[in-house]
């Protein structure tokens, strides 16, 4: 009986099969980032442990990257990548500099680094996201993103290994309004800036316990009206 | 797609003062299909005993029935209630015998002890067991519950506490998980009382 369906390709026609592949491109450093977005503050965290596979590389690597005065970036994932993306955001914002007389609002370069991202659609930066810092009106904004620059800004997010550990506690203290509900709702926290690190201490102390590629320090930014500052604190070593 | 996260669930059993409570979600699903929001994951194996069991719905069913039985039949032979490591130690037993075609479920064994110390354990699904001093956690949503206790967990707390404490964590790990969820129960088991209470989260 002739089957009805569409013919078998031949063997010549039928796609080749590859060997399963040797060598792969990318590599996980691991670590978590997270950022929070207050009234008139931002806060963006990461952890400061690079590692590959089972072993550390070093205990303090900055995973966080000023890109203007009021943008910070956090990236974890493969920091061969996020190092090119850094420079890559640097030198399309000096240009913009250039150009315009003046540096890129924080949802401006959230769009440029979603479109960076996308331009790479192909073959990725491993990068997994979180842009914080203060819009045009002084309020804090946090920026999420995956991989190939789908993003969406929040009052809250975090990335990388330690993200699933983390983000339970965030929604269960910040609970901020989706973005797609309408009307459109501040997605800032109430909480106050020390409040809002205190938080942060917390969270990755706890995902440091329980995550192996998180731990031996956090580096903390904070971007409000009088600039940036700087906290370090310790995390386990183990 | 993973045998253990066809169903879907998330169970949490956590250690207070003199008491212990164990919570799990109430959603049975069929990948991405909701079948049941009242499914039974927790069982009382006596009144100072439970067993709750995570992964594939006819494992824990099955499991659930065997555990009974061989409790019902120690109860008769002993002439007494099995205490909880001795039950842990039967679990493990139970899923190493099936090493090379196990039982895709992992259960999370909570009781209190004779003197009335709490007693909570899991094991994986051939048997190795983890005890533990605060809190153990299963299911699909295992690393989300994990990060919510470890910081919401503080030891020696009043049953009352420790519901708050265990409910908060549950419900905020199985929002992040969209296999597991659709409300949840929770049983604290003190000496003399239990107190079981349904929690109303998202319903999705």
């Amino acid at each position: 009986m002739s089957m009805m369906f569409a013919p078998r390709l031949t063997e010549a026609a039928a796609p080749t099969t590859h060997a399963a592949p040797t060598w792969s491109p990318y590599d996980n450093n691991g670590g978590t980032c997270v950022a929070i977005a207050g009234e008139d503050y931002c806060v963006i965290a990461a952890d400061t442990r690079m590692s590959t596979g089972f072993s550390i590389l070093t205990r303090n690597y900055s995973k966080i990257h000023q890109i203007t005065d009021k943008s910070v970036l956090a990236s974890s994932g493969f920091q061969a990548d996020i190092r090119a993306l850094q420079k890559n955001l640097d030198a399309r914002h000096q240009i913009y500099q250039h150009q315009h007389s003046k540096q890129m609002s924080c949802p401006a370069m959230a769009q440029l680094l979603s479109n960076t991202l996308y331009y790479k659609r192909f073959f990725p930066y491993y990068a997994f996201n979180v842009l914080g810092g203060l819009d045009s009106e002084g309020r804090g904004c946090v920026y999420t993103y995956d991989a190939v620059g789908s993003y969406e800004r929040s009052g809250y997010s975090s990335q990388g290994t330690g993200m699933q550990l983390i983000m339970p506690v965030l929604d269960n203290q910040l609970k901020s309004a989706s973005p797609l509900v309408l009307p459109l709702r501040q997605s800032t926290t109430p909480l106050s800036e020390v409040e809002a690190v205190d938080l942060v201490k917390d969270t990755f102390a706890s995902a440091a316990e329980r995550d192996i590629y998180t731990g031996d320090g956090v580096e903390i930014v904070i971007v409000n009206r009088d600039g940036i500052r700087h906290e370090l604190m310790d995390l386990k070593r183990d | 797609m993973s045998i253990t996260s066809y169903n879907g669930s998330a169970l949490i059993a956590m250690v207070g003062k003199n008491c212990f409570a164990i919570a799990s979600d109430r959603r049975l699903g069929v990948q991405f299909q909701t079948i049941a929001t009242d499914f039974q994951r927790i069982f009382e194996i006596h009144e100072t005993l439970y067993v709750g069991l995570s992964g594939l719905a006819t494992d824990v069913q099955t499991m659930y029935q065997r555990l009974k039985f061989r409790h019902k039949l120690y109860n008769l032979r002993e002439e007494r209630n099995m205490r909880p490591e001795t039950f842990a130690s039967l679990v493990s037993a139970m899923l190493y015998e099936k090493r090379f075609g196990p039982y895709f479920c992992e259960p999370i064994i909570a009781g209190l002890n004779e003197d009335g110390t709490p007693f909570i354990c899991t094991t994986d699904l051939i048997g190795a067991k983890q005890l533990s001093k605060d809190f153990v956690v299963s299911g699909t949503a295992s690393e989300s519950l994990y990060g919510a206790c470890e910081s919401m967990y503080k030891p020696n707390l009043e049953p009352e506490e420790l519901f708050e404490t265990i409910s908060q964590a549950l419900l905020s790990s199985v929002d992040r998980d969209c296999i597991s969820g659709w409300g949840g129960i929770v049983h604290v088991v003190s000496a003399d009382q239990v107190i079981t209470r349904t929690l109303k989260g998202r319903m999705d």
